[in-house]
This record gives structure tokens, C-alpha cells and sequence, in this order.
């Protein structure tokens, strides 16, 4: 391949087809579309998944963050001449992805089987909540409940307390962001050795592989992991600290002598500092509850940021807990353009979703920063804008083909 | 490297990557080496710090004891090596000039003092990736601020929607902020590996900001278009949903248990199940009814009467039962439980380890499951035990210039 022909994209060439709702699988279809792999959106206006319309009070802002870079088609695959369309997109595809439970695709007549003899070498993706097979397979499952399967919720909070819950669904992103990783290692392999792969995954095993080292130590001591809050067994002041304004907080975390050195450095070495009950790490992990107290009463009369400024500048942990506010308008993202602006279409269920109006939103940009293939931001297509790209350009189908199919409801 | 296939059974062709992280970026190497590639630990002459780590295996303190160390680097070899040193940088440059990828989680521009940073390197190998995992990226106004896993927790915000609303912002369980930035630090090297050898692009280098990362870990929360759309900040909501009722942790009679009502439907079947059980008339009100955030106004009645009923069952038996009348009920699991667990039992998720100090241990390995391709079975490698065979058999370093360097304390 010359030089001139290279494409800027790390999958140029490789089509993807999703099917299926919410976060995790969304996520991974959106980073193998930002490298560059065409991946085609299935939905249909009679069901549409439903992040099309959250948050509830921006009615749909959130969806560009899961679809950006997306064809996006619509296809009733309930309906035989959807099914049909959906069985012509697998035999052009490298990939197919979904995660709907076997019952659920088992009604539609979506079967693996079938799908790998009409595309001999296609890679299957199959995720579920609870998992593809095995007893739960049939289970419904939601996946911001699914992460209290994985462990870490009851390690997160103070002893005794519920445990601190945090209201996203962050297993879906292991899962989700897991994926790629899966997929690109498929199709190189079927490069490399003509073998397709079919894969299955779960939100709660991808929760559960974050229980981490705790699952060794249980088998070999029996010993349930504490919840220690804020705290660490091995650095003290560790937590965070109330600040001037409403819901304010700096975190902060000392966690070596010379750290405690520039810490008392930095909020000018007043003579509790000196005393011996917080002369070594031992010692302030023994008096931590009067050394929170007295850190607090330093960070108390500052903002946030001051606390923050004055601790980094003598090289301490620490960090305001950062707000909506801080993210979108502070100085570091904005250094390197996070946040980017993004049109959506605000979700009305009473009209088809061409008829949904444009807005102004925000999405992030994808972490990864690749100096030579860089992820694309890219496009945010609404439901449905793609049809006409896909079903004629890719599928070779008439208007009047479209037509038939349209009027009968299989792709709307 | 030439591009290699897999051997059978494996699906990641047999990358070699060097593997220089600490715990920010620990996790990338191990799902990279768990699915086939060749992940190379490289370990200062004393150890990586984190195998001095508690908890021990048996609680006996050692080297190769750490419960830690030996969750995060299965699959991985182990060689010893003196980055500071001027013959150990020779020897590391010999070693990335055979490299697929190099993967480092260092202070920014660590590397570059040493001479060893992307550019220096990748002259002896144009066709090298090199991703580097930090708390705030290379560039930008706080690339050198100094952090932990609390630090990074705040900075990106997860702690200010987890936790109590009346209490502080808490920190997750179990270091959190450093698997975002090393699962997508996974996801775009093999991005980068597949645009060099599967399109025929060069090697690349790849910053990755674990605040970035971990931002883009509860995108469906919306801090940044809550306070671009209304002025707000989104914060803590405690164990239990405000949006959508009920959803959250319930005490139940051996622990706690989750539920979520999303649909009507699921409402009638919940509201009639606790009316069975509670002979309690008054979750069957009318105003009760309909979508999951119509009940918003009495969030504190519903969620009393949720608990009167969820005290009464175990976890199991609501989460099975709950399944028989189509409502989601899911345990809070403990590591116990998971052990136990049928579902990952049956879908090949643990792996018994056999390690030489720590024993025989089952490991969670199968993150997902496949005819074709399963996790390699290897235990986190003992200090050094390939300096050997890398050094000397692959790189070809005599045993006299072996021995020198050893008593140089450089491997």
C-alpha cells in the first residue's frame, strides 16, 4: 500500500452491525466507528431504544455520547421483510453485535447458526446483562442494577452505612469499553488464520472481574473486604475536605513523609502540624479523626480551587471533586478539547423521528489520543438519516424496493 | 515483529509488549496478556512496589504473596531491569527495538529523561505503539499535578455523584479510577496495532488521561450537559434513585438487595406482589401508578414500603422470584458470592491458577466466553524468572555479560 493510499483510519474497510439498546453495547459500537470501522446502527421507530430520550429534562442530549460516528438505519427486524434486510446487511458484514437475550432473538428468528451460514466468517458479539448462557440466561436485568453483582458495591461507603452506590451504571462501560478489544483481536485473527470467532459477554462479568485482588484474598484468608469510606489503610490525611461554597469539597491524599512535609509546607506549618500525634504515618493514621478535623478547618476557609492551587504548587495530591461546572468550563479539558459541541434531536414519542427537532449539545471526545490514527469525533446522525446510504449504496436497493418496505412497515 | 497468528485456542496474535506500568495502568497489560499477547513486566531490581503490597497470600508476607500483584499480572513475564542506569537504558532500547507496544503509566516526561521516550525509541523501531496512562494526559495546565486513585476519583467527578446527598462525595470501592483509563488505553492499541499491521500504517504513540477516561465511565449521569443545558450541577442521589422510583440497595434479610422499576407494567406486577406479602393496601394507591418518575412525589413512602417488604426475603429469593413475576431484583454481591455463583460458573469466568508460592487459586479470567478462543492460564510471574530467556536466549546477551550485569545490580 503506497503512502498516498493510507487511510487516516485504523479500520478503514471493516463493517459493523449493532443491534441493541442502552450503554454498553452503544459504547463499543461508538469507538470501533470513531477508528474508523463503518458501524450500522439498527433501530426501529416503533421501539426505540431508550436512551433516545435521556436525560428526560434535555429529552435526548444524552444520545450523542453512545452513537456518534454512526450510520444509523431503521429496520423493524420483527417483521419478515425486515428480518430479510437485516439477513442482507449480515452477509456484507465483518461484524455482527447485539445484546438481546437468546429468547428475545429466538422470537425475532435472529439465530447465530443461520447468521454464520449466510456470512460463513463473520465475528458474533453476543452481550447480555446477565449472561448468554447458563442459568440466568432468560433473566431481564437493567445494568445500573447489574453492577451490585460485581462486588465493588459493597466495598464503596463507610462501615455499617448502605453501601455508596454511584448513580450511572459503570459496569456497562467495563463491558462496553472491553468490547473493542475483543472485536479487533476477532478480525485479526480471522485474517491471520480464515477462523471466525463468536464471543459472549456480560455487564456482570465484567463487573465482577473489578472485584479485583480482593477475590484472592478471600479464598486464602476467608476475610470479607472493609469499607473504609474515604480512608486508605496507608496514607493519612486521605479524604475529602469541605470548602467555601455549596457541596465544595477538595480532595486530599498525602501519602508519603516528604508528601506530609510539603503538605505542612503549604498551609504554613501551623503548630498542630508539629505535634507527635502527627509526626509519622503510623501516628496520623491513629489520630486521623482529629487530623480530618483539623485539615478541614485549613480547607474551611478557602475555595476549592485555592486549596487545590496551593497544594499541587508544593506537589500534594489533591483535587477539587470536580462539578458539571468544572468539567465544561475548566481550564484542563479545555486545554484539550474534551468537551466539543454536538447537535442531537430532541425525542418526541408522538412523531417519527425525522420530524424531531435539532438542538445544541455537548459530548466528550474520545479519550484515547492516537497520533497517527486519530479517533474520530465524528458525525452525530439522527434515527433513520443513513437509510439511503445503506440500503441503496451498500445493499443496492430501488426506491421502489424502499418503498414497498416502507409502506409495509419494515423499515420505519 | 512480523504480524504473527495466534496458536490455537488464542485470540490475540503473540504480541510483545513491554509493560512498564504501576497500578494506573496495571490493568491494560493484564486483559492484553490474558487474551494471548506476550506482556513483558518490567520490574526495577528490587520488585514492583506493588509486590510488597498487603493483602498476603495467608497473610505471610513476600515477594510473590501479594494478592495484588498476582490479580493484576497473570499472564505476564517478569524481567528486572535498572531504568536509571546507563546499560539498563542500553538493554531497554534493545528490548523495545524488538517491542510491539510499550505501555507506561510514569510522571510526564519521565521517560524523556532518561532518553527514552517516544521519539528516541521509535527510531529503532518505526513500527513501535506507545501509550502512555496518566492521571491528566500529557498536555494541558494540570499534566503534572500529582495524584492517586482519590485524587483521580475527584478530578473527574465520579465521586461527586457517589454517596450519600446529606454526606461528602465518596470514593468507590476497590481503585476504580484505574480501570477507565486502562481499558481504553487496550482498546485503542489494538486500534493501533490493527491500523499497522492490518492497513499498513506506522507506529504511533497514544495519551490517555485516566480523568478523560473515567469522565467518559458515567456518561448516562451528564455533568457537563446539565450544567450547559440547565446551570446544574448533577450530584449524589445516596443509595437510592431520586429519578426513578424505586430504584436503588434494599436491606433484605441476609444483606442487601437491588431493584429497579422501569415500566409501568412492572409497577402493577411489584405493588401487587408487596400488597400479596405486606397485606398492606396502601402501596396499591392510584397515585402510585404509572411511569417510574411519576412516583417521584412519594419516594419516601414507596421506599419505606419497599423495605417493610424486602426485609421479609433473602437476596436469592427475591432475585429469582422477582424474575418469575418479570421484575428485576439483583443481588449485592460479596467476593462469597461470586465465588459461589452459578451463572459464572457455567460460563467459564474462573480459572484455577496454579501459582508455586501462592497455590492454587481461582482467578476471574473469563470476561467473556467462547468456543473458538479462551484466556491463556498462566500465573503472575515470580521476580525476574524470564530475564533469562528474554535477555539471554532472545536478545542473545551471553552468560558473562549476564553476570556483569547482575552484579551491577542493572537486572
Amino acid at each position: 500500500m503506497t503512502s498516498q493510499a493510507l487511510p487516516k483510519k485504523a479500520l478503514a474497510g471493516v463493517r459493523i452491525l449493532e443491534l441493541g439498546p442502552y450503554v454498553a453495547l452503544p459504547m463499543t459500537g461508538r469507538i470501533l466507528a470513531a477508528m474508523g470501522a463503518e458501524v450500522i446502527k439498527i433501530e426501529t421507530n416503533k421501539v426505540l431504544d431508550e436512551m433516545n430520550f435521556i436525560p428526560a429534562w434535555s429529552r435526548g442530549g444524552g444520545q450523542p455520547e453512545f452513537q456518534r460516528a454512526k450510520k444509523r438505519v431503521t429496520i423493524d427486524v420483527r417483521t419478515p421483510g425486515g428480518l430479510e434486510v437485516f439477513k442482507e446487511l449480515v452477509k456484507v458484514s465483518d461484524v455482527f453485535m447485539t445484546n438481546f437475550r437468546r429468547n428475545i432473538l429466538d422470537r425475532w428468528g435472529i439465530d447465530f447458526p443461520e447468521l454464520r451460514r449466510l456470512r460463513p466468517d463473520i465475528i458474533l458479539m453476543w452481550q447480555t446483562g446477565l449472561g448468554g448462557i447458563g442459568p440466568y440466561y432468560t433473566y431481564k436485568s437493567y445494568g445500573i442494577l447489574v453492577q451490585h453483582m460485581g462486588g465493588v458495591s459493597l466495598m464503596s461507603g463507610e462501615e455499617g452505612e448502605p453501601p455508596a452506590t454511584i448513580n450511572t451504571s459503570y459496569s456497562d462501560y467495563h463491558t462496553g469499553v472491553f468490547q473493542p478489544v475483543a472485536i479487533m483481536g476477532a478480525l485479526m485473527r480471522r485474517r491471520l488464520t480464515g477462523q471466525p470467532a463468536t464471543m459472549e459477554s456480560s455487564i456482570f462479568k465484567s463487573g465482577a472481574l473489578t472485584a479485583g485482588p480482593a477475590i484472592l484474598d478471600y479464598q486464602s484468608t476467608g476475610r470479607m473486604p472493609q469499607r473504609i469510606g474515604n480512608r486508605d489503610p496507608y496514607s493519612a490525611p486521605h479524604g475529602v475536605y469541605r470548602c467555601q461554597g455549596d457541596d465544595r469539597w477538595c480532595a486530599i491524599a498525602v501519602q508519603t513523609d516528604s508528601q506530609w512535609s510539603a503538605f505542612r509546607q503549604a498551609i504554613g506549618n501551623p503548630d498542630w502540624c508539629r505535634e507527635d500525634a502527627f509526626a509519622s504515618l503510623e501516628a496520623r493514621l491513629a489520630n486521623q479523626d482529629r487530623l480530618d478535623e483539623l485539615v478541614g478547618r485549613w480547607t474551611a476557609g478557602r475555595t476549592a480551587e485555592d486549596a487545590m492551587a496551593c497544594l499541587q504548587d508544593s506537589g500534594v495530591p489533591a483535587s477539587l471533586v470536580s462539578q458539571g461546572k468544572d468539567l465544561y468550563e475548566g481550564p484542563h479539558l479545555k486545554a484539550r478539547e474534551f468537551f466539543r459541541p454536538t447537535p442531537f434531536y430532541l425525542a418526541d414519542r408522538g412523531k417519527p423521528a425525522w420530524e424531531w427537532e435539532r438542538a445544541a449539545g455537548v459530548s466528550s471526545a474520545n479519550p484515547p489520543k492516537l497520533s497517527e490514527s486519530p479517533m474520530d469525533f465524528g458525525h452525530y446522525s439522527n434515527i433513520g438519516e443513513d437509510n439511503d446510504y445503506v440500503f441503496k449504496e451498500i445493499l443496492g436497493m430501488s426506491q421502489a424496493e424502499l418503498d414497498i418496505l416502507t409502506e409495509n412497515q419494515s423499515l420505519f | 515483529m512480523p504480524f504473527q497468528a495466534p496458536a490455537a485456542g488464542v485470540l490475540l496474535p503473540p504480541y510483545r509488549i513491554l509493560d512498564l506500568t504501576g497500578p494506573e495502568g496495571v490493568f491494560c497489560g493484564k486483559l492484553l496478556a490474558d487474551y494471548g499477547a506476550d506482556v513483558i513486566k518490567i520490574e526495577p531490581p528490587a520488585g514492583d512496589p506493588t509486590r510488597q503490597r498487603p493483602p498476603f497470600i495467608g497473610d505471610r508476607p513476600g515477594p510473590e504473596r501479594s494478592a495484588y500483584f498476582l490479580f493484576y499480572n497473570t499472564n505476564k513475564r517478569s524481567v528486572t531491569l535498572d531504568l536509571e542506569s546507563s546499560q539498563g537504558q542500553d538493554l531497554f532500547k534493545k528490548l523495545a527495538a524488538s517491542a510491539d507496544v510499550l505501555i507506561e503509566s510514569f510522571p510526564v516526561g519521565y521517560l524523556k529523561s532518561l532518553g527514552l521516550d517516544f521519539e528516541s525509541l521509535k527510531t529503532g523501531n518505526p513500527g513501535l505503539v506507545m501509550a502512555s496512562i496518566t492521571p491528566f494526559g500529557q498536555t494541558g495546565p494540570w499534566k503534572d499535578f500529582q495524584s492517586t486513585d482519590l485524587i483521580s476519583l475527584a478530578a473527574s467527578g465520579f465521586m461527586q455523584i457517589t454517596g450519600d446527598p446529606d454526606g461528602p462525595p465518596m470514593r468507590q470501592g476497590n481503585e476504580q479510577s484505574h480501570f477507565p483509563g486502562a481499558q481504553h488505553a487496550a482498546a485503542a492499541i489494538m486500534g493501533a496495532l490493527f491500523y499497522r499491521d492490518m492497513q499498513g500504517g506506522p507506529g504511533q504513540y497514544i495519551d490517555v488521561s485516566m480523568q478523560e477516561a473515567m469522565i467518559t465511565y458515567y456518561t448516562d449521569a451528564h455533568p457537563a450537559l446539565a450544567w450547559m443545558q440547565n446551570g446544574e450541577n448533577v450530584t449524589r442521589v445516596g443509595t437510592n434513585s431520586t429519578l426513578v422510583i424505586p430504584l436503588g440497595a434494599y436491606p433484605c434479610k441476609d444483606g442487601w438487595i437491588s431493584a429497579g422499576i422501569i415500566t409501568p407494567r412492572e409497577w402493577e406486577n411489584l405493588s401487587q406482589w408487596m400488597f400479596e406479602v405486606t397485606g398492606n393496601e396502601e402501596i396499591l394507591n392510584d397515585d402510585f401508578k404509572g411511569g417510574n418518575q411519576d412516583r417521584a412525589p412519594y419516594n419516601d413512602i414507596i421506599t419505606a414500603l419497599v423495605i417493610d417488604f424486602t426485609t421479609r426475603f433473602t437476596s436469592e429469593e427475591l432475585f429469582h422470584q422477582g424474575q418469575e413475576r418479570n421484575l428485576v431484583f439483583i443481588p449485592v454481591n460479596t467476593v462469597s458470592d461470586l465465588l459461589s455463583d452459578p451463572q459464572l460458573e457455567a460460563s467459564n469466568f474462573w480459572f484455577e491458577l496454579d501459582h508455586a508460592e501462592a497455590g492454587t487459586l481461582k482467578y476471574p479470567l473469563g470476561v467473556f466466553d467462547s468456543d473458538e478462543v479462551s484466556p491463556g492460564t498462566k500465573p503472575a510471574p515470580h521476580l525476574g524468572q524470564d530475564n533469562h530467556a528474554i535477555f539471554g536466549v532472545e536478545l542473545g546477551l551471553d552468560e558473562n555479560e549476564l553476570a556483569s550485569l547482575r552484579s551491577q545490580g542493572v537486572i
